[in-house]
């Protein structure tokens, strides 16, 4: 029957499969703990999610780029790390110019190393995950940071501030993913990321320059971890080496829940913020509920692949792949 | 493929680098370290690599085929998890040693399972292997600590790890197991229909199609050998270990698609072999074993690895282009 | 720049070192769990190093897990390899390290186990234990939430890293001691942090939102405890509720000494790195040691913290 509705074409809605799955999740998650839809609860996840969500803006225009992005995580911890360890060294104003450029420059390894020389992103990028997390160790020796100042510094307005009652990292977050939306469906350099993940040969005879949009797309991925870094930062006021171990995955996750195709040439800013929020409406639901950390994952492996293969499914209009 | 005729050991070098890289850390090591130009040491490596290696093989297939498994590690800590907990049933306890034998078995059987539920849904879904295989790593890591309960198990019976201890002729058993997998997953890719389909799949899909091979089973009975391998790996490991942690595991994908490709197997599908994946793994298990030999701080080791994969596929595709633009050497 | 010059002296100094090394010289292999993952084992590895450039009869060759329990076997193979006169191991995993164990002592070798103990099968393979008891660590803790609220009340827990041996008996040691000396002290729920500040203070935050009384929050260690304290704070709650550790941190120290954190244990990586080479110095040395060395590992709390020094992590 859902076959059948599908190829006569409800496409209106089961285009939208990640909006459909997000609302019909919320409404059972709200029946099954009454403090999941309040108002204060809702403001907790929003902010909670901003730290993923920022790096997830990056991400996806990197795939939409027809790449990936797997170095993140590390790059988090060593920017939280020096945004951090700087802040005490040489005060707030410095100390996030310089962990922004550095930043960059990682980004730079990525986008020279993948747009440039033409390498696989996967493997550079785990490469750079690699690599990076070494170099956090050697910068801090393996030791965790801390601002002393806690109270009296202007730095925890990024994670702890707030404007007419809704945080700022919720403001942040929100502002770039609005920015990065227009940016990719409104200016020439959106259309080139996208013409350049869907069909690179095609791009590169239509006068498109792949090696520097793929370049450009890696330096904004760096630019929105900077960013990320420096709520995460602001909001601990410390940090660990190891702080973002895992992210890139939990990233990526969002990324394609909000079916962007790791294919590249498809997908959608303002869907990926709807993945991000799915993803953390998870974690929060099933805590709410009082169940054990480890079913989160159990859920998290049905939603991500029941909700790409609808996805899937809209877009071939069957269910079912046609593979023999 | 080329005749064999016109293969001299040059030429073969620069068709698979990573050995060239690999005879390097060797005589590196060598020289370095005096502990580690030593047979014993040598029976090290190979055990060492064996756990990485034999799900490494599995990978190769599934890579060739133009697919990915993210969830192996997931899945050597379910099989090991089995393998250790189910010798303490009950229902076996009067069988002494051979309570081990249905621990095993099932051990295997989970793992193939966990390949065929990826298969199957990347079979039918037609969502790509990645995704699928991402929320599989963490669905079957749930899984695993659903089953444990989070604490670890551990073998009663010291037969158990006594086995990894054993040794036939002059080699670990662990190094034979993993040696003979090694040879029976080489002839399946090269001398079998199985193995040929394996390219043709991951080199043109719709040409395949059209020579009549059906696709989807075709990748569904190449995540089993992978979900196979992986709950092999994970039983050996636990031999090593008496014992089964939920962690286990962990990882574990990043390093063996590492070693696949460093051993010249293409992301995008239809090219690579064993010779290459075990070239790869070596590489990983000597860099790994001369570096503690040679104490270098673990901080160093992340970032040499790290350069060293991006260094490898820089000068493979140097090499690459150079056969492709058909200069001679 | 001292570790970059530590890798040179490393490679190109092995032959000249080994070959130089002469009798009275011992030479000691460790294994850690996961230097990096927290400062406490940087310190300890620090620590370790010191000690025994101090002596000039110990030559050390200092391994690190990255917490996978089979780079850890891999290292006590190359350990046995290397034939060295002792080998201290920091187990990532209480089980799983005990064939290994066993495999160093049938070959020969002493095997001290430092800070978070083998299991119960391995004992008859190590010669020695040296470090902190953790699960202790949670009773104290838990004695001393007792203590704070006063026998009554409502509180969550945030472990460490699921399934890893230390935040297991840290948990284990309170929910035991907390039940039965406390029976009214109510446990609302437990979940991960993962030793980590960030994942804390979200769990923490999921807490609050879940439970409109919280009297009390104990953590796996100071780092997590410091961000459920962040989290009460900024959701004003923080007033009157107890946070209690089980281990002190210089961040806890801290908010202990403006008053926001309660108590927490107090253990010192110096220490246990001391006494985990001390303990292997004694063994080589023919000593009768005796299996189990507990270093002390007092509570710490706002009135008596001024008798201990900050903690360097």
């Amino acid at each position: 029957m859902l076959l059948n509705r599908l190829k006569a074409g409800g496409p209106a809605i089961a285009k939208q499969g990640i909006l459909v799955a997000f609302i019909l999740f919320m409404i059972v998650f709200s029946f099954m703990s009454d403090r999941f839809l309040t108002p204060d609860n809702i403001m907790s996840v929003f902010r909670q999610s901003a730290i993923i969500g920022v790096m997830a803006l990056g991400v996806t225009i990197v795939v939409i780029g027809g790449n990936l992005d797997l170095s993140v995580g590390s790059m988090l911890s060593f920017a939280t790390v020096l945004v951090v360890d700087l802040h005490d060294k040489v005060g707030p104003e410095l100390a996030i110019p310089i962990m922004v450029l550095a930043t960059l420059c990682l980004g730079a390894i990525n986008g020279f190393l993948i747009g440039i020389l033409r390498l696989n992103s996967l493997i550079v990028t785990l490469g750079m995950l690699s690599a990076i997390q070494g170099l956090v160790l050697i910068y801090s020796g393996g030791q965790n940071v801390d601002i002393v100042d806690q109270r009296g510094t202007w730095f925890a307005i990024f994670g702890r501030g707030s404007v007419l009652g809704i945080a700022a990292p919720i403001i942040i977050f929100g502002l770039l993913a609005i920015l990065f939306h227009v940016i990719m469906t409104t200016t020439p350099f959106g259309r080139k990321v996208y013409a350049v993940g869907g069909n690179p040969t095609a791009s590169v005879f239509s006068g498109i320059p792949r090696s520097r949009i793929v370049f450009t797309t890696y330096l904004i991925s760096a630019l929105c971890v900077a960013v990320a870094a420096i709520i995460l930062g602001s909001r601990v006021m410390g940090s660990q080496n190891n702080v973002g171990q895992g992210y890139e995955l939990q990233v990526l996750a969002a990324v394609i829940l909000g079916g962007t195709s790791l294919l590249g040439g498809a997908g959608s800013i303002l869907k990926t913020v709807l993945g991000v929020l799915m993803l953390a409406f998870i974690q929060n639901g099933l805590i709410l509920m009082g169940q054990p950390y480890y079913t989160q994952w159990l859920v998290t492996w049905v939603v991500i692949i029941v909700a790409v293969w609808l996805d899937v499914a809209a877009k071939r209009g069957r269910l079912f792949s046609p593979i023999a | 493929m080329s005749n064999l005729t016109d293969i001299t050991p040059l030429r073969w070098l620069m068709r698979n680098p990573i050995w060239g890289f690999v005879l390097l850390v060797f005589i590196f090591f060598s020289l370095m370290s005096d502990h580690f130009f030593d047979y014993r040491n040598f029976q090290n490596i190979l055990v060492q690599t064996s756990t990485i290696g034999l799900i490494a093989l599995g990978m190769t297939l599934v890579m060739i085929n133009g697919n990915i498994d993210l969830s192996v590690g997931a899945t050597l800590a379910l099989a090991a998890a089995f393998a250790v907990d189910v010798q303490s049933w009950a229902m076996f306890a009067t069988w002494g040693n051979w309570q081990i034998l249905p621990a095993v078995c099932l051990a295997l059987l989970v793992g193939l399972l966990m390949g065929a539920i990826n298969g199957f849904i990347v079979w039918k879904t037609g969502v790509d292997a990645f995704i699928v295989t991402l929320g599989a790593m963490l669905g079957i890591r749930g899984l695993v600590f659903v089953y444990t309960g989070e604490s670890s198990f551990y073998a009663m019976n010291f037969a158990y790890s006594d086995f990894s201890a054993l040794s036939v002729g002059p080699l670990p058993v662990l190094a034979v197991i993993f040696l003979v997998c090694t040879l029976i997953v080489h002839l399946v890719l090269s001398r079998t229909v199985h193995g040929r389909n394996t390219y043709a799949v991951g080199g043109n899909r719709e040409a395949a199609v059209n020579a009549g091979i059906r696709v989807g089973p075709h990748m569904m009975v190449n995540f089993m050998i992978i979900g196979f391998l992986a709950a092999l790996s994970g039983v050996l490991l636990s031999t090593q270990m008496g014992a089964a942690t939920p962690n286990l595991g962990r990882d574990y994908e990043l390093w063996v698609i590492t070693a696949v490709v460093l051993g010249g197997t293409k992301l995008t599908g239809g090219k690579g072999d064993i010779i290459g994946t075990l070239g790869g793994v070596l590489a990983i298990g000597i860099l790994r074993n001369g570096m503690n030999l040679m104490q270098v701080p673990a901080f160093y080791v992340y970032v040499i690895l790290g350069s060293i994969l991006i260094a490898v596929l820089f000068l493979d595709k140097r090499f690459n282009r150079t056969e492709d633009g058909g200069l001679r050497l | 720049m001292n570790k970059t010059m530590r890798i040179l002296l490393a490679s190109c100094g092995t032959l000249a070192l080994a070959t130089a090394a002469s009798a009275d010289t011992v030479r000691i292999g460790i294994t850690q769990n996961n230097v990096g993952i927290d400062s406490y084992q940087t310190t300890y590895e620090r620590a370790f190093i010191a000690a025994a450039e101090a002596n000039p009869d110990v030559e050390v060759i200092v391994l690190d897990a990255g917490g996978d329990v089979a780079r850890q076997i891999s290292q006590m193979q190359d350990l046995i390899q290397q034939q060295v006169d002792a080998i201290i191991i920091w187990p990532t995993d209480g089980q799983a390290l005990v064939p290994a164990v066993r495999n160093a002592h049938n070959a020969g070798i002493p095997v001290v186990v430092t800070n978070s103990n083998i299991a119960e099968a391995g004992m008859d393979f190590i010669a020695a234990f040296s470090g902190p008891n953790n699960i202790q660590q949670g009773i104290y803790s838990a004695e001393m939430m007792c203590d704070a609220l006063g026998g009554e009340g409502q509180i969550v827990q945030i472990t460490g890293m699921p399934g890893y041996t230390t935040a297991i008996e840290r948990q284990q040691g309170f929910d035991e001691r907390l039940a039965e000396m406390c029976p009214d002290v109510t446990q609302l729920d437990i979940q991960p942090g993962d030793w980590n500040r960030e994942r804390a203070q979200r769990t923490m935050e999921t807490f609050l939102t879940r439970f409109d009384t919280i009297d009390g929050v104990y953590s796996g260690d100071d780092n997590m405890g410091v961000g459920a304290l962040n989290a009460a704070i900024d959701a004003g709650r923080a007033e009157g509720m107890v946070f209690i550790g089980a281990t002190n941190f210089a961040v806890g120290y801290d908010a202990m000494a403006r008053g926001e954190y309660w108590g927490s244990v107090y253990q010192s990586p110096v220490d246990d790195a001391e006494a985990a080479l001390q303990t292997a110095l004694d063994v080589l040395a023919g000593e009768d040691v005796p299996k189990l060395n507990y270093f002390d590992t007092p509570k710490i709390t706002q009135e008596n913290m001024d008798e201990f020094d900050r903690p360097v992590f």
